[in-house]
């Protein structure tokens, strides 16, 4: 079985939004659409002793998806490798799903066509990986400071079980108990 | 992210359900408790129907993609399907019904259908009233509604309005005392319909302290709830910027103000109190669809905060827009 | 929404880079049908590794923008109208050559100047025309990013240390450098390096993203820096810290830099700072025992203003003196390129005649980047390796000084305007001042991609190709020697043009000689280039051929260079003690003056504007004033934000995200509260660059909203807060007060285009040239000769010797001889007549006839007049003449062998 997760090194992130703004051109997605974006509650502390911490959102790909049980139309799927994304064609823009999302990670545009409305999200690239399956998403190529690793939980050998099992990873939000493939090394107070 | 999703057709769609399903309920329940009474209802029931149909239709209007909308019949087990298929279900019956009840030769055929079809209309319409409350409590990521008394709170509210609309239309065309035949071939008399007319407000008298109960129950244990999106949306009602619309629209206008009206008696009061319930209950519905606050990643609010919602010449300074230059 | 099948028959890939910052960074672009389809970061490219930015992700977007320029616009109306014809780019050619040459004929090729803008362009193409041309007026922002910096150190140490050899380094300064926003590929390299063990120190005033990852961080008041780097100097000095065999063998000027440095201890900059001494020496004694280390230079040290250039001395002597020049790990001294031409071989700097290079505006102030400075050291450098540093940027007219110039006439009317790639109401300071400028000028052409406030006012608009619709190549302006290559992705849409076509397609209309341009386009040029790599191992025939195979030139680093000729100054050693700076009329030691504005100097300014603004940093997504039009980038990152501190925002009763006037002496601006603890309570920090593209023409005073929000109606030129020595002005440490934006202020149209105490109508020019004094008296730039210059003889300044206009033979004061320095021959002064040592004669080599040495009779005529004694001592005088001519033509040859 594959079951792709993505980490994120918090210790290396810094806020520059590329990942954001190369996933919004790559996907050609309407201009209110932020499938990835990194939050920052700035920088905290009394000066001058003040730390700052980034946090990239994204489809955080659940294990047990809320989005998908909740669809009326079946849009709202995953795959076998755990990819949860949606059929735009039968997407009839209901927003439960965006709803039902602890994580916000999904989104309707208001400036695409009043009748083309359907709920989006981050599908891991998945179609960038089904032309290529070596392919990784966009937003981990693109990133410069390599803080976003891709990859197989299920092989042992790959980056990210490697990551996994031998660093303190955290997940967002585990209490909704979706079971989030998305792991966090935090930043320790925003040091190194 | 930073928007309400479901704003005011939502609110609608889940009062008039609401609404529609309660009054369907009641005619099924006098049916039951005096038989033959349901005929009285038959007006009440139109409004259902219409009721119903205008939810659908906002329903379906709001939707992004409506032409898909058929898809929700084809496929999948989610709970909106389930209320899909509910509402056409008593959408149908309960109109073959209503029809039945017309004082047309050419629809007598169906009156032997009367009972049936009213007994299932009625049972989706007590499960859609059920159903708009839990549609918002499966929402787990949504902590003001993910409660199980959310549906129990809009069933007891929708059950109000149903009896609030139900005692004002009591009795209207298509009935008529003086000519109508039911199935049974027992005349219905004035008295009788004064008899359910008295019940209903007593009813709604009930319901509406029991809503008082569980409303206040709701937001105020809420209120002290450990969980801190649901805590700051209850003090938001309780004390914040909502309390205006909760305690005065809501709570005295919507239930108070009718309780002691109806307990005062009288022609003009039994006027006013059911439209006041009325409004309350659709009030209720705008307040807790606004109440979609979901916990936040620290920071996305400061992201989303940032982002130009609003300014809509830069949104659309270059759209649509061939080479200016 | 689909993905597009960037595999699918038919799609080439061009390897392409990213033009929109100076990285470079390499871009796969996808090219179907002369279209690009898609682009991605190049995994294969050593800069960036596959990972892009914001900038560089929007390249299509950029490329067929519909805010975009896709044809010459010729102004029709009156200017600001915005009202605009789409003309032929030949036309347009023809009739802008046609104007230049009038304003040439009226008024000296001077009169008209061009402004360059930052590294969207071949400038050498720009300089190139200009040199032709005859004007010495073009000018660029690049006072404000590394020039002053890299003129200043290349005085000091005979080339700036522009290479830093991190791998094998232990500590590094990020000096007012922000990576993390402003080069996303260095900011990866800083975390790798931490993760193996670097230190990094970070001065910076803002807790900036690269200071969140340093192991020291420097918060000093903003501006302070020099007064920093003096006291880090006296530190190592003063701590014994020093690399003694270094300076003993390598150094002059230590002894008095000793004892001028006794002034400035940690303690004397712990009030101008901010910072406690005993964090200074901290970071001294990091810096210093941690070698080899590294000074990564930011642009922070160009944009002080007139406390500028001895803060870059300052940390030219803290690296020498810690004996981290050119070695192993440490900051690498690479001298111009051999491999390849360097920008100044191709920029025709020797068409410019000399009475040209004197009219250069700003020359007469700001000496060492304009001809007086550049010459003196282009000098030198030829002398040692052949190869001088690129004029473009290094010697340039002073910018501003040319915006009065063109407000004032003084010193002479600039007439004509060609602004390209730059936007120079977001970029020069004082904008009110630039704006009215670009309403004043005769005669504006602006070469964009955009409607910019300048475009705004020009009589031509010229549609400029972007990156993808361009080759590019990355070579440092041969500062440097390695080389990065990109292709061209696709041939220009619509009627777009590459700059170099157009100032070749200019240079040709105005009449230039054809040879002079011989390459029809980008590539060919390149080829010319890179064409001596052809025998170095790199057999190509054409530039897109050197792409393909190659695509860089890194040549394996050289560590003590200095070993064989000694460092490229007049001395031939690390001059601690500048003589160039010395004769230019210069501290020849690092001389603290405080910045533009400070509390110290002035507490009554400090009373009414008890504020430090800094502002300039490069911040995520935008490159300077760029990018703004991008609705995926703009949506993120929408209005203009300052930072205060909450403390201060509390006691001001400023909430997160409320509008607030920033307001200095010369105006004020509007920009958004971000309230957090990344700055001092007594400091703002302001973005750069904002203007509103979105807004167009609404108001026609100040289009597109270009000084609502715009730092540089902040900032001052006036030449007092210049910097003497490069001319930078000053965009950090000003004070200023912040105040929020009031109901009634709110949508009026007015406070877009007013401000106070100027308006965009009569914008604050508040010093004239003529009335402007410098920090500190200089000693004019005009060397006197030291011996009495014969009649008829000329002095030559630049030169420093006089010479015989007619025939171009130098005086020789030693012997009171000419000399032909072609041939070595001996001339006499009076007659003429040249010097035959074999027969002990004179000899006029027009008729052939021979004269006597001592009474000039002419042999034959009068035989056996010469006086044997006579002959001795002309014989006595040629040799002694002979060794000091030699020893000034080559005057540091001998002492570098000391």
């Amino acid at each position: 079985m594959t079951r792709y997760v993505m980490v994120m090194d918090q210790r290396r992130c810094i806020g520059c939004q590329s990942c954001s703004v190369a996933c919004r051109t790559w996907n050609d997605l309407p201009m209110d659409i932020v499938y990835n974006p990194v939050v920052t509650e700035g920088v905290k502390g009394e000066w001058p002793h003040v730390h700052v911490n980034y946090t990239p959102l994204i489809c955080m790909h659940c294990e047990k998806a809320p989005c998908t049980l909740c669809c009326p139309t079946g849009a709202s799927q995953k795959d076998d490798d755990g990819t949860v994304w949606i059929d735009y064609k039968k997407c009839m823009g209901c927003k439960v799903c965006v709803q039902a999302c602890p994580y916000g990670a999904r989104d309707t545009s208001e400036m695409s066509p009043r009748l083309e409305r359907y709920a989006r999200k981050c599908t891991f690239c998945r179609d960038r990986r089904q032309m290529n399956p070596e392919a990784k998403p966009y937003c981990v190529d693109t990133c410069h400071q390599k803080a976003r690793i891709f990859g197989d939980l299920d092989d042992p050998e790959s980056e990210v079980s490697r990551i996994i099992g031998s660093v303190e990873t955290v997940r967002l939000m585990e209490d909704f108990g979706t079971e989030p493939q998305i792991y966090y090394i935090p930043a320790l107070g925003g040091q190194r | 992210m930073n928007k309400h999703y479901w704003t005011w057709p939502i609110a609608i769609y889940l009062f008039l359900g609401g609404l529609g399903g309660g009054i369907l309920s009641f005619a099924l329940v006098f049916d039951i408790l005096v038989p033959g009474s349901g005929e009285i209802f038959a007006m009440p029931v139109f409004i259902a129907l219409v009721c119903l149909g205008l939810g659908c239709f906002f329903l379906v209007f709001e939707l992004g993609q409506p032409t898909v909308f058929l898809r929700v019949f084809l496929t999948a087990t989610a709970i909106i399907k389930w209320g899909a298929i509910l509402l056409s279900v008593a959408l149908i019956f309960g109109f073959v019904y209503w029809v039945s009840c017309l004082p047309w030769d050419f629809v007598a055929f169906l009156i032997p259908l009367r009972g049936i079809c009213l007994a299932l209309a009625g049972i989706c319409g007590a499960l859609v009233m059920v159903y708009t409350g839990v549609l918002l409590a499966s929402l787990k990521a949504h902590a003001f509604w993910s409660t199980p008394a959310l549906p129990v709170l809009f069933t007891v509210s929708a059950l109000s309005t149903g009896s609030a609309l139900c005692a004002l239309a009591l009795g209207m065309w298509p009935f008529d005392p003086a000519t109508f035949n039911n199935a049974a071939g027992l005349i219905v008399s004035l008295h009788e319909k004064e008899l359910i007319y008295e019940a209903l407000h007593l009813i709604d008298m009930v319901l509406i302290g029991v809503e008082l109960l569980v409303l206040l129950m709701y937001v105020l244990l809420l209120r002290g709830s450990g969980n801190a999106v649901a805590r700051a949306v209850a003090t938001r009602w309780v004390s914040g910027k909502v309390a205006p619309a909760f305690w005065g629209g809501m709570v005295i206008a919507g239930l108070l103000l009718p309780l002691a009206l109806y307990s005062g008696g009288g022609e003009a009061a039994a006027a006013v109190a059911p439209v006041l319930v009325l409004a309350g209950g659709c009030l209720l519905r705008f307040l807790v669809v606004f109440a979609d606050d979901r916990r936040k990643v620290p920071g996305e609010d400061r992201f989303y905060r940032r982002l130009p919602h609003h300014d809509a010449e830069f949104l659309t300074a270059w759209k649509n827009k061939e080479h200016l230059y | 929404m689909t993905e597009i099948d960037i595999n699918a028959p038919g799609v080439e890939v061009k390897k392409s880079c990213c033009y929109f910052c100076h990285q470079n960074c390499g871009v796969l672009a996808y090219v179907k049908d002369g279209q690009v389809i898609k682009i991605e970061g190049d995994p294969s490219h050593p800069t960036n590794q596959g990972g892009l930015c914001c900038r560089g992700n929007i390249a299509l977007k950029h490329l067929d923008h519909p805010a975009r320029i896709n044809h010459a616009l010729k102004r029709v109306g009156e200017r600001g109208g915005n009202k605009w014809e789409k003309i032929p780019w030949d036309q347009a050619i023809s009739e802008i050559a046609e104007r230049l040459n009038q304003i040439k004929a009226e008024s000296g090729a001077e009169a008209v100047a061009t402004a360059g803008g930052t590294l969207r362009t071949e400038d050498w193409s720009r300089r190139r025309f200009m040199n032709i041309f005859g004007s010495p007026n073009s000018f660029h922002n690049a006072l404000l990013c590394w020039i002053p910096t890299f003129m200043v150190e290349t005085a000091v140490c005979g080339w700036s240390p522009f290479e830093t050899d991190l791998g094998d380094s232990r500590c590094v300064i990020l000096w007012g450098f922000n990576p993390g926003a402003s080069g996303m590929p260095g900011m990866r390299g800083y975390t790798d390096l931490q993760k193996a063990g670097i230190k990094i120190i970070v001065v910076d005033p803002r807790f900036s993203e690269t200071a969140a990852k340093a192991d020291l961080w420097l918060p000093l008041r903003p501006g302070s820096d020099t007064a920093l780097a003096l006291a880090m100097v006296h530190t190592v000095i003063y701590e014994g810290l020093t690399n003694n065999d270094f300076v003993a063998n390598w150094c002059v000027g230590w002894d008095e830099l000793v004892e001028h440095i006794g002034q400035y201890s940690p303690e004397w900059a712990a009030p101008i700072t901010w910072l406690d001494p005993e964090k200074i020496r901290e970071a001294a004694r990091m810096y210093a025992k941690n070698t080899p280390s590294n000074i990564q230079w930011g642009c922070t040290a160009d944009q002080l203003g007139a406390t500028s250039g001895a803060g870059m001395h300052a940390r030219m002597i803290l690296r020498a003196i810690c004996g981290n020049l050119d070695c192993p790990g440490g900051d690498l001294i690479p001298g111009p390129s051999f491999t390849y031409l360097t920008d100044e071989e191709i920029e025709a700097n020797d068409w410019l005649p000399e009475e040209q290079k004197a009219k250069q505006i700003g020359s007469d102030k700001f000496k060492l980047t304009s001809w007086p400075g550049y010459q003196r050291i282009a000098d030198v450098a030829r002398e040692t390796w052949g190869k001088a540093p690129t004029a473009e940027w290094m010697c340039e007219a002073h910018g501003p000084s040319v915006f009065k110039a063109i407000l004032t006439g003084d010193p002479y009317p600039v007439r004509a305007l060609i602004v390209s790639a730059t936007n120079p109401v977001s970029s020069y300071g004082d904008s009110k001042m630039v704006l009215e400028a670009l309403k004043k000028v005769e005669f504006l052409v602006t070469c964009d991609y955009w409607m910019t406030p300048a475009a705004f006012y020009s009589d031509y608009v010229m549609p400029i190709a972007g990156a993808l619709e361009r080759p590019t190549i990355h070579t440092n302006y041969g500062v440097t020697d390695s080389i990065m290559c990109s292709q061209r992705a696709i041939q220009p849409m619509y009627d777009r043009h590459t700059d170099y076509t157009f100032w070749r397609d200019l240079a040709l209309a105005t009449g230039q000689p054809a040879d002079q341009w011989p390459w029809e386009n980008e590539e060919e040029a390149f080829y010319y280039i890179i064409y001596p790599l052809v025998n170095l191992g790199y057999p190509v025939s054409s530039y897109d051929e050197f792409v393909e195979n190659f695509r860089f030139y890194y040549p394996p680093l050289h560590f003590y260079k200095y070993g064989e000729k000694g460092f490229c100054t007049p001395s031939r050693r690390v001059e601690l003690k500048s003589s160039i700076l010395e004769e230019l009329g210069y501290p020849a030691l690092p001389t603290y003056i405080g910045c533009a504005e400070n509390e110290l100097d002035d507490p009554a300014l400090a009373e009414e504007y008890p504020l430090v603004l800094t502002t300039g940093g490069g911040f995520m997504p935008y490159h300077h004033s760029e990018q703004f039009q991008i609705e995926s980038v703009r949506y993120l990152y929408h209005d203009p934000y300052f930072t205060i501190n909450p403390a201060t925002a509390a006691k001001m009763g400023i909430a997160e995200g409320d509008w607030c006037w920033i307001e200095t002496r010369r105006g004020r601006i509007k920009q958004r509260a971000n309230v957090e603890p990344s700055v001092d309570p007594r400091v703002i920090y302001a973005q750069r660059g904002w203007w509103y593209p979105e807004r167009g023409a609404a108001d026609p005073e100040a289009p597109f909203g270009c000084l609502e929000s715009n730092v540089n109606v902040l900032t001052s030129v006036d030449d007092e807060h210049c910097d003497p020595i490069g001319g930078s002005w000053a965009n950090r440490g000003l004070l200023c007060k912040v105040y929020k934006v009031g109901y009634l202020d709110k949508g009026k149209a007015a406070d877009t285009a007013f401000s106070i105490p100027g308006s965009a109508k009569e914008p604050g020019v508040t010093v004239m040239p003529s009335e402007s004094k410098l920090a500190y008296e200089p000693i004019p730039f005009d060397p006197k000769p030291d011996f009495e210059v014969p009649e008829g003889l000329l002095w030559d300044k630049s030169r420093r010797v006089a010479y015989q206009e007619a025939t171009g033979f130098v005086y020789d004061p030693a012997s009171g001889w000419l000399i032909d320095q072609s041939s070595q021959v001996y001339y006499d002064l009076y007659t003429g007549y040249a010097f035959d040592p074999t027969e002990n004669n004179l000899v006029d080599m027009q008729t052939g006839k021979r004269y006597d040495l001592e009474t000039r009779a002419e042999i034959g005529a009068a035989p056996e007049a010469a006086a044997p004694e006579a002959a001795a001592v002309a014989e006595a005088a040629k040799p002694a003449a002979t060794a000091e001519t030699a020893q000034e033509q080559a005057p540091t040859a001998e002492e570098g062998k000391e």
